[in-house]
Order: C-alpha cells, then sequence, then structure tokens
C-alpha cells in the first residue's frame, strides 16, 4: 500500500501550501524578506509611527499628559510669529560657517593622508577617535576646557600670552558662539574624513601616473580627479553638515546650560518648549517645520552640486576643458 | 481522606487570600503607624530627585530604619536627574512607573485624580499639616510634602563679619551695600548666582509672594487679575525688587566673573571655606552648605531682605510632595502609603535637611532661629473656580513662575552684565506677556 510519501514538491500540478512552501524560488524569496522584515519593522516602529504622530500633535494644543484642544494650523502660525524662534536660526549660521571649515579640514587631511606619508593610520585613528566619544561627554570636557584659568587658558598662557588679554570665551557674547562652532567641529571633521578618504581610494591610481605625465601637479590632481570622484560623497556630507547646523544641540545645551547668553539653537527653544512649557504641540509644529527647512536646503544644494558636478565622469584636459 | 483534607485547606487559604487581596487603600490619618498593615508584603519604587542623597548613602540608612518597624517591605529608590522635565515623560509614557513619585511641578491640578492615590480630606488635614494645601484639588490632597522650605538667604557668617557688616542688611539698598562692603574688604565673590545650573535662577521666583509682599494670596490668586505685576511699587517692596537686587548686584560687579561657568557642586565647599559670600537659596541648603566642609559653624542663613511697612515675612512653603500611583497594586499602594507616614512623622527627614516640619507637632531645626520675629508665609492655593488658571496662566506667558522658569531669571544676569537691557524694560515685557497671556485666556484684568 501507499508507504509514507516524501513531500517532494512539485513543479506542476496541484501542490499542497506546504509544498508550495519548500519551492526553491518561494524559499528565496522568503529568506529576503525574513531578514528584512525586522530591520523594516523596527523602522516603521521608531521611526515612521512617531512622526506621523508627531505630526498629528502638531496640530493640537498639549501637554504631554493633558490634550487641552483642537488647534488646526495655529501651532505654525506661531512658530512664524514669534521672533526670538527665527532668531536661532542666525546661530545656525555660526555652525553653517564651523561646517565649511569641517568639511575643507576632512578634504585637506583626507587627500594629505591618501598619499602614503608615514604614519597614516595613526593620524587618521587620532583625528577620527573625537567622534566616537558621546556628545554629551565632550559638552563636560569643553565645559571645563573653557572655563577662566583652566585648560585652553593655561596652554595659552604657556604660549606668552597673559591671563588679563584672553577673553571669557563662553561670557563674551561676541565669541562664545564660535567656542561652541569649535567644539562641534573637532567632534566631526574625523567622521568627515574617513569618509572622504574611503572615497578616495576608489580612484583609479593610474589616473594619477597619466595625469602626472601630462604635467599635473598635486593641486590639479585634486581638482580635476579626486574631487569629481568623490562628488557623491562629498554632496552626502555637505547635507549632514546642513542637517547638523540647523539642529545642533549638545554644545549649548550642555556647555552654557540649555543655551544661554545667546547660544540657544532651534532644537534648545523646542526643548524649552516642550518640557518647561509644557507645549508640547507647539514644539511638534517646530520639528515639522525643522524638518521642512532641511528637506529644503537639501534640494537646492543638490541642485547647485549637480551643475557643479555636470562634468564629473567625462574625459577633461588639464586645463579643464572638457574633451568629449 | 489526606487528599480531601489537603484540598478542603487549600481552598480555605485561597479564599482566605483573596479576602485580602481586596483589601482598600487606606487614607492618611485612617490607620497607626507602627501598629497597622505590619503584614503587608511588597516590593515598591520610589522616584526622587535627590541623588545627592542616594549616593552618600543616607536613604540606604532611612529605608533600614524603616525596615525595622516594617520588615516585610522592601524598597528601592531610583534618583533622576533632570527631575523635572523626565518625571512629566515617565507619567505619560507608562501606568508602570513605579509607586511612588515627587509630585512634577508642571502638573496641573485638575491632572491629579487620574494618576494619584488620595490621601484625605484637605479641612481635616490641614489641622494637622503644614503645607498639605499645596497639590490639591476639590479638597482633596494628593501629595504630601516631604519637606517644608522658608526662603531665605543662606550666608557667610565670618565673612560678611572680616567686610564689616555689622547688622543684617533688611532693604534692598541695605543689601547691596553689604555685598559691596563684602567686595571691598574680602577675596570672597559677595553674590554667587550658580547661572549654569539652570533651576538656581527659577528658585528666586519663590520670593515674590511672602517674602516680598507679605501676601499669601498674591502668587496664586491676586496676580492672576493683575494689570502689571512686576512694576516698581515705589516702597522697596513687591516682585520688581526681588529680581532688581540681582539685576543691581550684576550690573555693579558683585557676582563671580565668569556666570556661564558657575559649579552647583563646588559651590557648595566654596561658601564653607569662605569663598563665597552668600547664595539666595531656599533653607534645605543650609544643611548642605554646613555639611560641605570643616567650617559648618561659619554657615548661617537670614531672611531675604524686604521689609514690608516695617516688618519682614519669609515665603514659606513645601518642597517636592510625595504621591502615590493610584494605577499599582493594592498591596504596593498601601505599603506606600504606610512609607509615607514614616517619611511623615518617624523619619527626622525634615530635621536633617533643615525642612519646616510637615507635622505640626514637629521639631524645628536650630537655623529657624533666625526666623525669629519673622512670620512665614505660605502661598494659598488657587480659588476652586480658578484651579488650573495659575498654570495656564505661566505656561502661556512662558513666564513659568516656580514652574521651571529659569531662562527669563538668565536673561536678567545677561543684561545686566553687558547693559544692553535697563531693568525697567525687562521688567515691562514680563508685564506685556503676563497682559498678553491673560488676554489670550480671556481672563478679567484689575485695576
Amino acid at each position: 500500500m501507499s508507504a509514507i510519501q516524501p513531500l517532494v514538491p512539485r513543479e506542476t500540478g496541484r501542490r499542497t501550501f506546504h509544498e508550495w512552501l519548500l519551492m526553491p524560488k518561494v524559499q528565496k524569496r522568503l529568506v529576503i524578506f525574513a531578514f528584512g522584515a525586522v530591520p523594516v519593522a523596527l523602522l516603521v516602529l521608531f521611526t515612521y509611527y512617531p512622526f506621523i504622530r508627531m505630526v498629528e500633535y502638531s496640530f493640537y494644543n498639549m501637554s504631554y499628559t493633558k490634550v487641552r484642544g483642537f488647534y488646526g494650523f495655529k501651532n505654525y502660525l506661531d512658530v512664524f510669529n514669534k521672533p526670538e524662534l527665527f532668531a536661532t536660526f542666525r546661530i545656525s549660521l555660526y555652525y553653517m560657517a564651523g561646517a565649511i571649515v569641517q568639511i575643507t579640514l576632512a578634504l585637506y587631511f583626507a587627500t594629505v593622508l591618501s598619499f602614503r606619508t608615514k604614519l597614516t593610520s595613526i593620524y587618521k585613528g587620532a583625528m577620527f577617535f573625537p567622534f566616537l566619544v558621546n556628545g554629551i561627554a565632550i559638552g563636560f570636557i569643553f565645559k571645563f576646557f573653557y572655563t577662566r584659568g583652566y585648560v585652553l587658558d593655561t596652554v595659552l598662557q604657556a604660549f606668552g600670552i597673559p591671563l588679563e588679554k584672553l577673553p571669557f570665551w563662553l561670557r563674551d557674547t561676541a565669541i562664545n558662539n564660535w567656542s561652541l562652532v569649535a567644539t562641534s567641529v573637532w567632534k566631526y571633521m574625523g567622521q568627515n574624513m574617513v569618509l572622504f578618504a574611503g572615497a578616495i581610494m576608489s580612484v583609479d591610481t593610474n589616473l594619477y601616473e597619466a595625469a602626472s605625465i601630462d604635467g599635473a601637479n598635486k593641486w590639479h590632481q585634486f581638482r580635476y580627479i579626486i574631487l569629481p570622484s568623490i562628488s557623491t560623497v562629498l554632496t552626502l556630507n555637505v547635507i549632514l553638515s546642513i542637517t547638523g547646523s540647523l539642529s545642533a544641540f549638545e554644545p549649548p545645551y550642555v556647555i552654557t546650560s540649555m543655551g544661554g547668553n545667546g547660544t540657544a539653537t532651534y532644537f534648545i527653544k523646542m526643548h524649552q518648549t516642550a518640557h518647561v512649557q509644557n507645549k508640547v504641540g507647539l514644539a511638534c509644529a517646530m520639528a515639522v517645520v525643522l524638518v521642512l527647512i532641511i528637506s529644503l536646503a537639501t534640494v537646492v544644494q543638490k541642485l547647485i552640486f549637480k551643475y557643479a558636478f555636470r562634468d564629473a565622469g567625462t574625459v577633461r584636459s588639464v586645463r579643464g576643458k572638457a574633451v568629449n | 481522606m489526606k487528599r480531601i483534607l489537603a484540598l478542603f485547606l487549600s481552598l480555605l487559604l485561597l479564599s482566605v487570600s483573596f479576602l485580602t487581596l481586596a483589601e482598600d487603600v487606606p487614607t492618611f490619618d485612617s490607620f497607626t503607624l507602627g501598629e497597622d498593615y505590619k503584614d503587608v508584603t511588597a516590593s515598591i519604587k520610589v522616584l526622587n530627585h535627590r541623588t545627592d542623597l542616594i549616593e552618600s548613602g543616607a536613604i540606604t540608612e532611612y529605608i533600614a530604619r524603616f525596615n525595622e518597624m516594617y520588615p516585610n517591605i522592601t524598597i528601592t529608590y531610583e534618583g533622576v536627574t533632570d527631575y523635572a522635565e523626565e518625571s512629566v515623560i515617565r507619567l505619560a509614557g507608562s501606568k508602570e512607573w513605579g509607586d511612588i513619585m515627587m509630585l512634577p511641578a508642571s502638573l496641573e491640578a485638575d491632572e491629579f485624580e487620574s494618576f494619584f492615590v488620595p490621601f484625605g480630606n484637605l479641612d481635616e488635614m490641614s489641622e494637622k499639616y503644614n503645607f498639605i494645601n499645596n497639590k490639591q484639588f476639590n479638597g482633596v490632597v494628593y501629595g504630601i510634602p516631604s519637606t517644608g522650605n522658608a526662603q531665605g538667604i543662606v550666608y557667610n557668617k565670618a565673612v560678611f563679619e572680616k567686610a564689616g557688616v555689622k547688622e543684617l542688611p533688611k532693604t534692598p539698598d541695605e543689601f547691596i551695600a553689604a555685598l559691596q562692603l563684602v567686595k571691598d574688604n574680602t577675596d570672597a565673590i559677595p553674590l554667587y548666582t550658580n547661572y549654569a545650573a539652570g533651576w538656581t535662577m527659577g528658585a528666586w521666583d519663590a520670593y515674590l509672594g511672602g517674602s516680598a509682599t507679605g501676601s499669601a494670596s498674591l502668587m496664586n490668586i491676586d496676580m492672576l487679575h493683575q494689570k502689571s505685576p512686576f512694576s516698581d511699587p515705589g516702597d522697596g517692596t513687591g516682585p520688581y525688587n526681588v529680581y532688581k537686587i540681582l539685576y543691581d548686584a550684576t550690573a555693579k560687579g558683585l557676582i563671580e566673573e565668569d556666570y556661564t561657568t558657575t559649579d552647583w557642586e563646588g559651590c557648595k565647599a566654596m561658601i564653607n571655606n569662605g569663598q563665597i559670600g552668600c547664595l539666595v537659596l531656599g533653607s534645605w541648603a543650609f544643611s548642605q552648605m554646613r555639611d560641605a566642609g570643616p567650617n559648618g559653624a561659619d554657615i548661617g542663613y537670614m531672611s531675604f531682605p524686604i521689609t514690608v511697612n516695617g516688618k519682614q515675612y519669609a515665603s514659606a512653603g513645601a518642597d517636592y510632595c510625595y504621591a502615590i500611583n493610584k494605577n499599582a497594586p493594592v498591596e504596593n499602594q498601601i505599603a506606600s502609603m504606610v512609607y509615607v507616614k514614616w517619611l511623615t512623622y518617624e523619619s527626622g527627614f525634615t530635621f536633617n535637611e533643615g525642612g519646616i516640619p510637615i507635622d505640626k507637632n514637629g521639631e524645628y531645626p536650630d537655623l529657624y532661629a533666625a526666623f525669629e520675629g519673622i512670620e512665614f508665609v505660605a502661598d494659598l492655593p488657587a480659588n476652586a473656580e480658578e484651579a488650573t488658571l495659575p498654570d495656564e496662566l505661566n505656561a502661556e506667558s512662558a513666564l513659568s513662575l516656580n514652574r521651571g522658569g529659569n531662562e527669563k531669571v538668565q536673561k536678567i544676569i545677561e543684561a545686566a552684565f553687558s547693559g544692553s537691557k535697563g531693568f525697567d524694560e525687562i521688567m515691562d515685557e514680563w508685564n506685556q506677556a503676563w497682559s498678553d497671556a491673560q488676554e489670550a485666556l480671556s481672563i478679567e484684568v484689575v485695576e
């Protein structure tokens, strides 16, 4: 009589669900789905769902524990009507200027360290290390760094500058934002540099030889070989820097005690609105406005870079004219 | 046969245990500490803002003493550093945040009953306890104060003596003059503002009621309807003069050199060593400053330098209040009620912390000798029909008086230091914010 039939999946004809499951192509799709399901689920749960709820909250007048009423777009009008909120964007300009310095330095170090100077790994490691340190810890370090008569003052005094001539790094409103921006640059420059170094390594070394035979010096090689090849990474880093400048939070929060003395950024104001004034709806509206501004800035910047790098990937003569 | 007996007995035990499970949570005064509820077994969690006491081991000692009376109740403390902000997030986040917490300052009165266990009737409890009206709604008390504070100034007696300050100052002008003497004749920082800590700035709000005007009704009743509460009354009293002291001290250079990098923990040792003249903080600070170094005898406490019609008053009020989670298991709620009662009556917490005892028959620490002849004034709660107005008005105007409004006071120091704004200009801005908020909330403005 019929022994127990082995469950060999049949390619054609009617088959049971179990047999269908065992087919190789179905198995392949199942594996892909299973591996993808967990990260996607986490993404939806911790990013998309909270974001949707946040947009929902921005239309209400509410605190964390109590919904006071439906506000419609009034929160958004409030964001644009309060002058001190928009004054914080002026502070972001400081951070953007710092970002330009940061990317320039990162490009410089990445390029120099790609040409096999001595001890490149040690330099790269040392410059990357600050990125690994937690932002709050860095805040506390720099709080003591900038205190009158402490680290920075002592080092400068060793160079012969008397204490009376040194400014109060955090108290003087003319320079305290630059002090905070310097902290941010110190932290993130290494990360940018490592990203650039990785991209530069993907450039074909034959191009350098060919160019130097044609008479190109190091600057020409950088301008016409390296820069176009890493344009995608450069674009990415600029986008990240803009996002970072607009949402700077840790330096002013920790170093100048929640943005005192004229260092309050947009994020700090958002935090205060939500937690001190208990206006969670308004804070959510502020967050949505920030997302829109960052998206706008990203689009503009991508268009600019598309124009600037329009010749990337074509062959150019040394003098910069496109040959084909 | 044995099996039937065992089954019968276990059923009996089960039904008995269900009976005890159906026990009700008592009110604060309806049971006797040390006799009732000795059989309650529970493990409770306390959210607390005094991370310093938790770290130093003081809390462990209190728990050990409590366990001598109630060995079956296990207590764990969780210290939260950013307490004011985090506590609200925990409340909103889950019903299982723990068992006892310090009632968040920013929670509005009509929210109490959905989160916390009622302690008892306000009128009955007012006769036995101080400051019990701090956290109440509709005549029901939802928070028992952990300690009471009188507002004044902690100062170093030796520094003031060396500077030549003969009598304690009683008016703002006398106070500024005393600070000037400290600056001229000693090396100490006359007034250390603790700008960087944030909450030390919002602490100035506590002086507006009793200390500045002698009025118990100002903060939660009168001010709601006043047109310009921050204007100069012309007689050296009122909220105007409280903040003016800070402005003048900053403008005259009587504070620390670099206010952006003040160090809260470090200043305790500094005042003990005579490097600081005075700190504007509540009476709870006295014991901390005294214990921060070897010169505890030099630490003194004085009343805030404002005299109203020839008499001095001191704002007195509750510190953070204990509140019990309504959504915790019943056993936990009972255990929490027992523990809060023990803390109030038996722990000696208020005495150790230099606070006013909550129990009206409790012991006052020695430092209150400084308040002889000075009347304590506690803020009255808002009228029943205006119960949430103080919270709403403070949130809408963004002034957040006594609700974490540190930023506005920081701006006073910044303006005074840089000379960018006159003091009257700042007070006008606050008046304007107050009026705009009154209009937005449709509050009737008198005078």
